[in-house]
Protein backbone atom coordinates (compact mmCIF):
# COMPACT_ATOMS: atom_id res chain seq x y z
CA UNK A 1 0.00 0.00 0.00
CA UNK A 2 0.93 3.70 -0.86
CA UNK A 3 1.02 6.30 2.33
CA UNK A 4 2.38 9.86 1.41
CA UNK A 5 3.98 11.45 4.40
CA UNK A 6 4.15 15.07 4.86
CA UNK A 7 6.15 17.21 7.37
CA UNK A 8 5.30 20.24 8.98
CA UNK A 9 7.21 23.15 10.65
CA UNK A 10 11.02 22.72 11.15
CA UNK A 11 10.78 18.81 10.47
CA UNK A 12 10.56 20.18 6.90
CA UNK A 13 14.57 20.76 7.54
CA UNK A 14 15.45 17.36 9.14
CA UNK A 15 13.98 15.86 6.38
CA UNK A 16 15.11 17.72 3.64
CA UNK A 17 12.20 17.89 2.02
CA UNK A 18 8.25 18.39 2.63
CA UNK A 19 6.91 15.12 1.27
CA UNK A 20 7.30 11.89 0.30
CA UNK A 21 5.87 8.35 -0.54
CA UNK A 22 6.41 5.12 1.53
CA UNK A 23 5.36 1.51 -0.47
CA UNK A 24 4.16 -0.49 2.71
CA UNK A 25 3.12 -3.81 3.42
CA UNK A 26 -0.50 -3.97 3.75
CA UNK A 27 -1.68 -3.79 7.37
CA UNK A 28 1.25 -1.89 8.91
CA UNK A 29 0.60 0.10 11.81
CA UNK A 30 2.28 3.95 12.15
CA UNK A 31 4.96 2.40 14.51
CA UNK A 32 6.16 0.09 11.87
CA UNK A 33 5.88 3.67 8.96
CA UNK A 34 7.66 5.74 11.69
CA UNK A 35 10.38 3.44 12.37
CA UNK A 36 11.24 3.86 8.28
CA UNK A 37 10.84 7.34 8.14
CA UNK A 38 13.38 7.18 11.31
CA UNK A 39 15.74 4.44 9.05
CA UNK A 40 15.58 7.17 5.61
CA UNK A 41 16.38 9.87 8.43
CA UNK A 42 18.68 9.30 11.13
CA UNK A 43 17.91 13.29 12.59
CA UNK A 44 14.55 11.94 13.08
CA UNK A 45 16.07 9.64 16.09
CA UNK A 46 16.74 12.94 18.11
CA UNK A 47 13.19 14.10 18.30
CA UNK A 48 11.40 10.30 18.29
CA UNK A 49 9.96 11.99 22.02
CA UNK A 50 9.01 15.60 20.93
CA UNK A 51 6.98 14.21 17.49
CA UNK A 52 3.59 14.56 16.89
CA UNK A 53 1.75 12.49 14.39
CA UNK A 54 -1.56 12.75 12.80
CA UNK A 55 -3.39 10.60 9.79
CA UNK A 56 -5.19 13.02 8.32
CA UNK A 57 -6.78 15.69 9.96
CA UNK A 58 -6.42 13.56 13.73
CA UNK A 59 -3.58 12.31 16.44
CA UNK A 60 -2.81 8.79 16.12
CA UNK A 61 -0.62 6.13 17.98
CA UNK A 62 1.82 4.18 17.37
CA UNK A 63 -0.35 1.02 16.97
CA UNK A 64 -2.91 2.90 14.89
CA UNK A 65 -3.07 0.59 11.09
CA UNK A 66 -2.47 2.45 8.33
CA UNK A 67 -4.80 2.08 5.34
CA UNK A 68 -3.80 2.29 1.41
CA UNK A 69 -3.98 6.01 0.38
CA UNK A 70 -3.25 7.55 4.35
CA UNK A 71 -1.72 11.38 4.49
CA UNK A 72 0.95 11.03 7.46
CA UNK A 73 1.73 14.26 9.37
CA UNK A 74 4.65 14.45 10.96
CA UNK A 75 5.41 17.52 13.30
CA UNK A 76 7.12 19.35 16.15
CA UNK A 77 5.09 20.47 19.22
CA UNK A 78 2.78 23.32 18.46
CA UNK A 79 2.90 26.90 19.02
CA UNK A 80 -0.10 28.80 18.37
CA UNK A 81 -1.05 31.79 19.65
CA UNK B 1 -22.99 27.70 21.11
CA UNK B 2 -21.98 29.98 17.94
CA UNK B 3 -19.06 29.78 16.72
CA UNK B 4 -16.98 31.47 14.53
CA UNK B 5 -13.27 30.50 13.41
CA UNK B 6 -10.84 32.27 11.39
CA UNK B 7 -7.46 31.92 9.61
CA UNK B 8 -6.03 35.07 8.08
CA UNK B 9 -3.22 36.27 6.67
CA UNK B 10 -4.23 39.84 6.82
CA UNK B 11 -3.81 41.72 9.98
CA UNK B 12 -6.54 41.91 12.39
CA UNK B 13 -9.33 44.51 12.43
CA UNK B 14 -9.11 45.36 16.28
CA UNK B 15 -11.76 47.99 15.86
CA UNK B 16 -14.08 45.88 14.03
CA UNK B 17 -13.67 42.77 15.91
CA UNK B 18 -14.43 44.72 19.76
CA UNK B 19 -17.38 45.99 18.20
CA UNK B 20 -18.42 42.68 16.62
CA UNK B 21 -19.96 40.72 19.40
CA UNK B 22 -23.65 39.61 19.10
CA UNK B 23 -25.95 40.15 22.61
CA UNK B 24 -28.55 38.09 23.63
CA UNK B 25 -31.07 38.98 26.38
CA UNK B 26 -28.74 36.61 28.61
CA UNK B 27 -25.48 38.15 27.88
CA UNK B 28 -23.89 39.15 31.13
CA UNK B 29 -20.64 39.06 29.70
CA UNK B 30 -18.06 39.55 27.07
CA UNK B 31 -14.35 38.33 27.58
CA UNK B 32 -12.29 40.00 24.90
CA UNK B 33 -8.38 38.59 24.84
CA UNK B 34 -5.94 39.83 22.19
CA UNK B 35 -2.63 38.22 22.23
CA UNK B 36 0.36 40.35 20.87
CA UNK B 37 4.00 39.46 19.19
CA UNK B 38 6.65 40.40 22.02
CA UNK B 39 9.82 41.68 20.65
CA UNK B 40 12.43 39.11 22.10
CA UNK B 41 11.90 35.24 21.80
CA UNK B 42 14.41 33.69 24.28
CA UNK B 43 17.34 35.71 24.43
CA UNK B 44 17.07 37.90 21.33
CA UNK B 45 15.42 40.70 19.68
CA UNK B 46 12.89 39.76 17.12
CA UNK B 47 11.52 41.66 14.28
CA UNK B 48 8.45 39.51 13.80
CA UNK B 49 7.10 35.99 14.15
CA UNK B 50 6.41 33.93 10.93
CA UNK B 51 3.23 31.35 11.26
CA UNK B 52 2.66 28.61 10.00
CA UNK B 53 -0.66 25.97 10.06
CA UNK B 54 -1.56 22.96 8.70
CA UNK B 55 -4.84 24.59 7.93
CA UNK B 56 -7.29 21.77 7.49
CA UNK B 57 -6.01 19.87 10.61
CA UNK B 58 -6.18 23.87 12.48
CA UNK B 59 -9.26 24.45 11.76
CA UNK B 60 -10.85 20.68 12.53
CA UNK B 61 -8.81 20.46 16.24
CA UNK B 62 -10.31 24.12 16.54
CA UNK B 63 -14.12 22.63 15.76
CA UNK B 64 -13.09 19.87 18.49
CA UNK B 65 -12.02 22.46 21.19
CA UNK B 66 -15.27 24.57 20.48
CA UNK B 67 -16.78 21.53 21.67
CA UNK B 68 -14.67 20.92 24.25
CA UNK B 69 -15.76 24.66 25.35
CA UNK B 70 -19.62 23.74 24.92
CA UNK B 71 -19.64 20.50 26.92
CA UNK B 72 -17.66 21.69 30.08
CA UNK B 73 -19.64 25.14 29.84
CA UNK B 74 -22.54 24.90 28.59
CA UNK B 75 -23.96 28.62 29.28
CA UNK B 76 -21.14 29.76 27.04
CA UNK B 77 -23.50 31.18 24.30
CA UNK B 78 -20.36 32.26 21.83
CA UNK B 79 -16.57 31.69 20.70
CA UNK B 80 -14.92 33.72 18.31
CA UNK B 81 -11.08 33.10 17.43
CA UNK B 82 -9.27 34.61 15.08
CA UNK B 83 -5.59 33.28 14.56
CA UNK B 84 -3.18 35.17 12.26
CA UNK B 85 -0.98 33.16 9.94
CA UNK B 86 2.41 34.37 8.05
CA UNK B 87 4.45 37.13 9.05
CA UNK B 88 3.49 39.48 12.11
CA UNK B 89 5.71 41.89 13.09
CA UNK B 90 6.53 43.18 17.06
CA UNK B 91 3.23 44.62 18.70
CA UNK B 92 0.70 43.83 16.29
CA UNK B 93 -2.12 40.47 17.16
CA UNK B 94 -1.40 37.21 16.66
CA UNK B 95 -4.68 35.84 18.13
CA UNK B 96 -7.88 37.50 19.32
CA UNK B 97 -10.55 35.15 21.40
CA UNK B 98 -13.76 36.25 22.44
CA UNK B 99 -16.17 34.52 24.79
CA UNK B 100 -19.87 35.31 25.70
CA UNK B 101 -21.94 33.77 28.67
CA UNK B 102 -23.83 34.80 30.89
CA UNK B 103 -21.09 35.63 33.80
CA UNK B 104 -17.65 36.67 33.90
CA UNK B 105 -16.64 33.03 35.38
CA UNK B 106 -17.41 30.84 32.65
CA UNK B 107 -16.40 33.26 30.50
CA UNK B 108 -12.63 33.77 31.86
CA UNK B 109 -12.61 29.53 32.65
CA UNK B 110 -13.02 29.21 28.81
CA UNK B 111 -11.02 31.20 27.38
CA UNK B 112 -8.34 30.44 29.33
CA UNK B 113 -8.92 26.34 28.77
CA UNK B 114 -9.36 27.41 24.86
CA UNK B 115 -6.01 28.72 24.26
CA UNK B 116 -4.34 26.23 26.80
CA UNK B 117 -5.80 23.27 24.60
CA UNK B 118 -4.83 25.22 21.28
CA UNK B 119 -1.25 25.51 22.61
CA UNK B 120 -1.31 21.36 22.47
CA UNK B 121 -3.17 20.44 19.77
CA UNK B 122 -3.66 22.67 17.36
CA UNK B 123 -0.88 22.41 14.27
CA UNK B 124 0.02 26.16 14.52
CA UNK B 125 4.01 26.95 14.37
CA UNK B 126 6.11 30.57 14.58
CA UNK B 127 9.29 31.11 13.85
CA UNK B 128 11.23 33.88 15.02
CA UNK B 129 12.23 36.39 12.61
CA UNK B 130 15.57 38.03 13.88
CA UNK B 131 15.97 41.83 14.73
CA UNK B 132 18.72 43.40 12.23
CA UNK B 133 21.85 43.95 14.23
CA UNK B 134 22.18 47.69 15.03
Amino acid sequence: MTVSVRYWSWFKDLAGLEREVFELDPGLALGDLLAQVRGRHPKFEQVRKSTLVAVGLEYQGAEHRLQDGDEVSLFPPVQGG
Amino acid sequence: MRRELQLVREPLDEDSLRRGWIPSAGSGAVLQFLGIVRGREGDGAIEALEYEAFEPMAEHQFQKLFDGVEMRWPTVEAVRLVHRLGVVSVGEASLWVEVVSPHRAEAFAACQWLIDAMKQVVPIWKRALPAPER
